[in-house]
């Protein structure tokens, strides 16, 4: 009992910090489900609150920008309504039937919370479920991609941005169509890394680089950024450093991408998929 | 002892505004990321027991990941730091040791002892945040400098919230 005792107070801190640093360690690396989400969000309620207020006012400051931002964005899409109706009065067999097969819905979302000096950083939206939002939805901005939803609550959802360390995306090159894949290497808040476009294809500095739209979740030819520098890295690859169009630090209003046809996409890939195990 | 009670708990409030509301806004880049509240373990009286200081970081640790989002990242590493702490002390201990009721502080034994302290375990806290935070070792040299530099920046703000605050 006496050495018992005596080894407590020898190596009892020892211990305790063991199973404190376990205890964290668990924290860490059990995945965030929506449960951890909705104690964080009622512990942090306050602080919430006190953040959104804050942002209210903020988002005065920034009016402005905004107003640009949106005007900007309304003149694009004026520009490609008249395109659309060009194409379908000059060759009507390329319409665009928007009434009957519509393949996007936009949802407008206002960022509430946002992080960009992590290594794994999320945004926090104020629509989801309710206003239809379910995981693994797009989330794009009016200057180019944003993140991808993670969780979705009733009211709120998580998005991964792509300041994310876990974040991947099929990206391409608009001029020639060249793709590869696009990822956050974690340093600058304004470059992402586009790997596995071949040395043969040309590359040079200000290409535009878009989504490809081959996953279930991104429309196409949804703006990423322009080239601003490449390499021959090892292997056959360019590594290619694509300034960012969208500012991460300002984000403010943002669309959840719903996709109509994700499920039918997914269904007929994994058929392919599980056919070709056999 | 009520009035200590009374002042540490004040001391935690005022970290933790400032860290939630002010050092966790600075979103500038992943290389200036000050992390102060582990203030509130550096300013822990010395004669306190080193299980209680276990207990307090990881009280701490806990209380800012809840409030950042980030569950278990800064308890693991407040936890190691204050793991660290009688360690690091006895290291740089003055000549004649501590007196007992002293508290640590550039006051009581000078700036270059008080500023040898905070480095070391700011260091050692954000050596095993970042790394705990990137869990992987692709951005081993990259990571390293973030530790450096935004320990650099923690450093600077704990000597301007210590001279601010803590003198009340």
């Amino acid at each position: 009992m006496i050495s018992l005792l005596n080894f407590l107070k020898k190596y009892g801190n020892v211990l305790l910090f063991l199973l404190l640093e376990a205890i964290a360690i668990y924290l860490l690396t059990v995945k965030p489900d929506y449960h951890k989400i909705q104690i964080t969000r009622i512990v942090n309620a306050s602080a919430s609150v006190l953040q959104e207020r804050l942002n209210l006012a903020s988002d005065y400051f920034v009016l402005n920008e905004i107003n640009q931002q949106l005007r900007k964005e309304n003149t694009e899409l004026k520009n490609r309504l008249e395109r659309v109706y060009n194409t379908e009065s000059l060759q009507t067999f390329e319409a665009t039937d928007s009434i009957y097969r519509q393949k996007y819905v936009y949802v407008q979302a206002r960022v509430v919370n946002n992080s960009v000096n992590k290594q794994k950083n999320y945004i926090t939206l104020d629509k989801g479920k309710l206003e239809g939002i379910s995981e693994d939805m797009a989330v794009i901005g009016p200057d180019g991609i944003v993140g991808l939803v993670v969780e979705a609550g009733k009211n709120y959802s998580v998005a991964m941005s792509a300041l994310n360390l876990d974040f991947r995306l099929s990206a391409r090159l608009s001029k020639n169509n060249y793709f590869g894949s696009l990822k956050w290497e974690g340093v600058d808040v304004n470059t992402m890394v586009l790997n596995e476009i071949p040395h043969h294809v040309s590359v040079e500095q200000g290409d535009t680089v878009e989504t490809t739209g081959y996953s279930a979740y991104f429309p196409e030819g949804v703006m990423v950024g322009t080239v601003k520098a490449f390499n021959e890295g090892g292997g056959d690859f360019y590594d290619i450093d694509v300034e960012l169009s969208t500012g991460f630090e300002k984000l403010n209003n943002v669309y959840v991408v719903i996709n109509l046809e994700k499920n039918d996409q997914i269904e007929v890939e994994q058929k392919i998929n599980t056919e070709q195990r056999r | 002892m009520l009035n200590d009670i009374l002042k540490y708990t004040g001391l935690f409030i005022v970290l933790l505004a400032i860290q939630v509301l002010l050092m966790n806004n600075i979103q500038f880049s992943g290389y200036v990321n000050p992390y102060v509240y582990i203030l509130f373990i550096l300013l822990l009286p010395f004669e306190i027991p080193s299980w209680l200081v276990l207990l307090f970081s990881f009280a701490t640790g806990l209380v800012i990941d809840v409030s950042s989002g980030t569950l278990g990242l800064h308890t693991a590493a407040t936890v190691f730091a204050g793991f660290s702490r009688p360690w690091v002390l006895k290291l740089i201990a003055p000549h004649d040791g501590y007196e007992t009721g002293d508290l640590p502080g550039i006051k009581t034994y000078g700036f270059r002892w008080f500023i040898s302290y905070i480095i070391i375990i700011t260091l050692l806290h954000h050596f095993a945040l970042f790394y705990l935070e990137v869990f992987r070792f692709d951005y081993f040299f990259r990571t390293l400098l973030r530790v450096i530099s935004s320990s650099g920046f923690t450093v600077l703000f704990i000597i301007i919230i210590q001279a601010l605050i803590v003198r009340r």
